[in-house]
């Protein structure tokens, strides 16, 4: 049964049958007590009638009643009999008795006049038949009026659902791009929890479609430059009128390829660090493990920069959390810090517990960004005033991003002693004891990374 | 003709440069918006290319002082901002056109050529002078309808003088209107063109006023 309708139609129906059968039953039950008092006197009343009246012959009693009487002399002999095809046996007691003849329950009221038993008895189906009678009356007036009753329900279930229809209605018409809340004004208080859970819902769906839709525009705007760059480098390719105007119009032309296809790669793993594109539960991941890794892989990149990167590991920090998510956190940072620093520059990352919380820190000793900037430098495409123009403008965003889908704060600050920039990231600490506690275990040694296969 | 390219990226800015000279201009090439304050202030553009997006100071503030500054040079726009709102922002603080990234060359080279006729108040694109006709996008010079060959200096030079036929310009002037911050520039090289255009098109073409400079003369 689907409809809320037709289920409380069928319910409300068969409770009021139900209420008409009982109140029926009880009727019955009521009726018969009465009937049996009453023709109890009755029977009564004729056998006494009979006794104080001595002219028995022409007794005729009332056919209806269905009375049988009899009268028996002082020896036992029959003297008369009323209906001759239902005599009934002569009972010893004086007054009421129940008896069973043929099937049939009679009441029997006896009484003795002289030497005389006179005994007029009464079939009990004839009370059963007036009770039932009785209860009948009631219920029947009731099996009548239930199909009216049927249309009167549906009627008023049908204007008792008109605000949900109307909710329905209301959201069927609105236009597949409006996420805008339902209106709660009005709406009765068994539908303000749907239209409070909808609201919700529209609240989060609107607000990551925002957060797509500002996403796809930014990255459509960002793709022009390396676009507009690759696509003057073609014309200029198909200009060249010289040997080395073209060899340096190709070359010119893969590095602005290779720019495209660095940014579309970063701005795939910015889409991928969208909490909907979350696919893997988290796990425990070693920081100290996976700054080793990173600074494995860009030793390279900062060697051919001249550039000391270094790990500082003090203490176990464990967290959980999606290591390709922290995999590009770090390596975001650390190319960041890499890109930025003057040749012959310090990069150092560091891996410690603070409190309870695992940090990883990311200090260079670089031309630093000015405090006013340091909020806008998370946002996407954001670059600095002067800074080279071959950055995505996507790294601090990747590392922001990634640290808000571990609820780990992401702050920059300047490194204590000297100028450049430190970047922090410290993590929530872990909701189960399962990490390695927190342990302050006091300056380390910085270690320089070894060179891959040194 | 001297274009001022207004231009952050690195790679955008290098192929402009490149592109551009190829079309005979001779581009000055600035990275960000106090240096292109600064040149726009200083040296005699015949038309600004004016990225948006740059670090520092935004384009439209560029754009914004030089205005204040009653420079009317023409100014040409180049943006990755496509928005309705940005365009009419544009146009509004005083650009003459808006070039929406990413752009073809030659785009952008006719709307250059486009903006410069407009602003020396021709509306043909081929200028006539007597029996010269001067075609700034074919970058030929015809006398009488048969071709006159000349160098792309000398093009320029004359496309200069043809532009205002009765402005007198200095040496110097010349100089600066011919040749970018990059171009080295020999002591005679404007008399040098000069010398070899009244060859070319009959001693009268190039007035000399004396003690003021140059002007159009008669073709014969």
């Amino acid at each position: 049964m689907r409809s809320l309708r037709s289920r409380l139609l069928l319910a409300l129906l068969a409770a009021l049958l139900l209420t008409g059968v009982a109140a029926s039953a009880a009727t019955y039950l009521q009726a018969r007590a009465e009937i049996d008092r009453i023709l109890d006197y009755q029977l009564r009343q004729q056998a006494l009638a009979l006794r104080d009246n001595h002219f028995r012959a022409g007794l005729d009693p009332d056919p209806e009643q269905d009375v049988v009487v009899q009268v028996w002399d002082r020896y036992g002999a029959q003297l008369y009999l009323s209906h001759r095809r239902r005599p009934l046996p002569r009972l010893g007691e004086l007054g009421y008795a129940d008896v069973t003849q043929d099937g049939e329950r009679w009441r029997v009221y006896a009484v003795s006049v002289g030497s005389e038993l006179i005994q007029v008895g009464q079939p009990l189906s004839i009370r059963q038949k007036m009770a039932a009678d009785a209860a009948l009356r009631l219920l029947l007036p009731v099996l009548a009026a239930l199909p009216l009753f049927g249309m009167i329900i549906w009627w008023i279930v049908g204007r008792g659902l008109v605000p949900l229809n109307r909710l329905a209605a209301s959201i069927a018409q609105r236009a597949p791009s409006s996420l805008s809340p339902l209106p709660v004004a009005g709406q009765p208080s068994e539908t303000l929890p749907i239209v409070g859970a909808l609201n919700d819902l529209l609240a989060r769906l609107e607000a990551a479609l925002r957060r797509q839709r500002e996403f796809a525009a930014d990255a459509a705007h960002e793709l022009r430059t390396p676009l507009t760059a690759v696509r003057l480098q073609a014309q200029l390719l198909e200009r060249a009128s010289s040997v080395e105007e073209r060899e340096s119009a190709i070359s010119a032309l893969h590095a602005g390829v290779e720019r495209a296809a660095h940014l579309v790669d970063r701005l795939l793993l910015l889409a991928r660090l969208e909490p909907e594109a979350m696919t893997q539960p988290f796990a425990p991941v070693d920081l100290a493990a996976l700054a080793a890794r990173v600074a494995q892989d860009l030793q390279p990149v900062a060697a051919a920069r001249a550039i000391g990167l270094s790990i500082r590991a003090t203490g176990q920090a464990i967290v959980t959390g999606d290591r390709p998510a922290l995999d590009a956190l770090l390596r975001n940072l650390v190319e960041n810090a890499v890109c930025y620093t003057q040749a012959g520059g310090r990069v150092e990352i560091g891996v410690d517990s603070h409190g309870g919380h695992a940090r990883l820190t990311v200090t260079d000793n670089g031309p630093g960004i000015p405090a006013a900037e340091r909020e806008r430098v998370l946002d996407r495409f954001y670059r600095c005033a002067g800074s080279p123009g071959h950055g995505s403008g996507l790294g601090l965003a990747i590392a922001g991003r990634a640290a808000t889908l571990h609820g780990a704060r992401l702050e920059l600050a300047d490194p204590s002693g000297h100028r450049g920039l430190c970047v922090r990231v410290t993590f929530p600490s872990p909701r189960r004891g399962d990490a390695a506690p927190a342990a302050e275990t006091g300056p380390g040694n910085a270690v320089p990374v070894a060179e891959p296969g040194s | 003709m001297r274009v001022l390219l207004v231009e952050d990226d690195q790679m955008i800015g290098a192929a402009l440069q490149r592109g551009l000279a190829r079309e005979g201009y001779a581009v000055d090439w600035v990275r960000d918006g106090p240096a292109a304050d600064a040149a726009a202030a200083s040296e005699p553009y015949s038309v600004v290319v004016l990225d948006l997006g740059l670090p520092g100071r935004d384009g439209t503030r560029v754009l914004a002082s030089m205005r204040e500054r009653r420079c009317d040079t023409p100014v040409i726009i180049v943006t990755a901002r496509d928005g309705r709102e940005d365009r009419i922002r544009g146009l509004d603080l005083g650009a003459d056109d808006y070039v929406v990234k990413p752009f073809d060359l030659d785009e952008l080279a006719a709307r250059i050529r486009a903006v410069t006729r407009r602003h020396a108040g021709r509306s043909a694109p081929r200028i006539r002078h007597g029996p010269l006709t001067l075609d700034p996008v074919a970058r030929t010079l015809t006398r009488d309808g048969a071709p006159v060959a000349l160098t792309a200096r000398e093009f320029e030079l004359l496309h200069t003088l043809m532009q205002r036929p009765r402005a007198v310009y200095s040496r110097q002037a010349l100089e600066e209107r011919l040749y970018g911050w990059d171009d080295s520039v020999g002591s005679n090289a404007v008399e040098v063109h000069i010398h070899h255009l009244r060859r070319k098109l009959g001693a009268a073409i190039i007035e000399n006023i004396r003690g003021q400079g140059y002007r159009l003369g008669e073709a014969a």
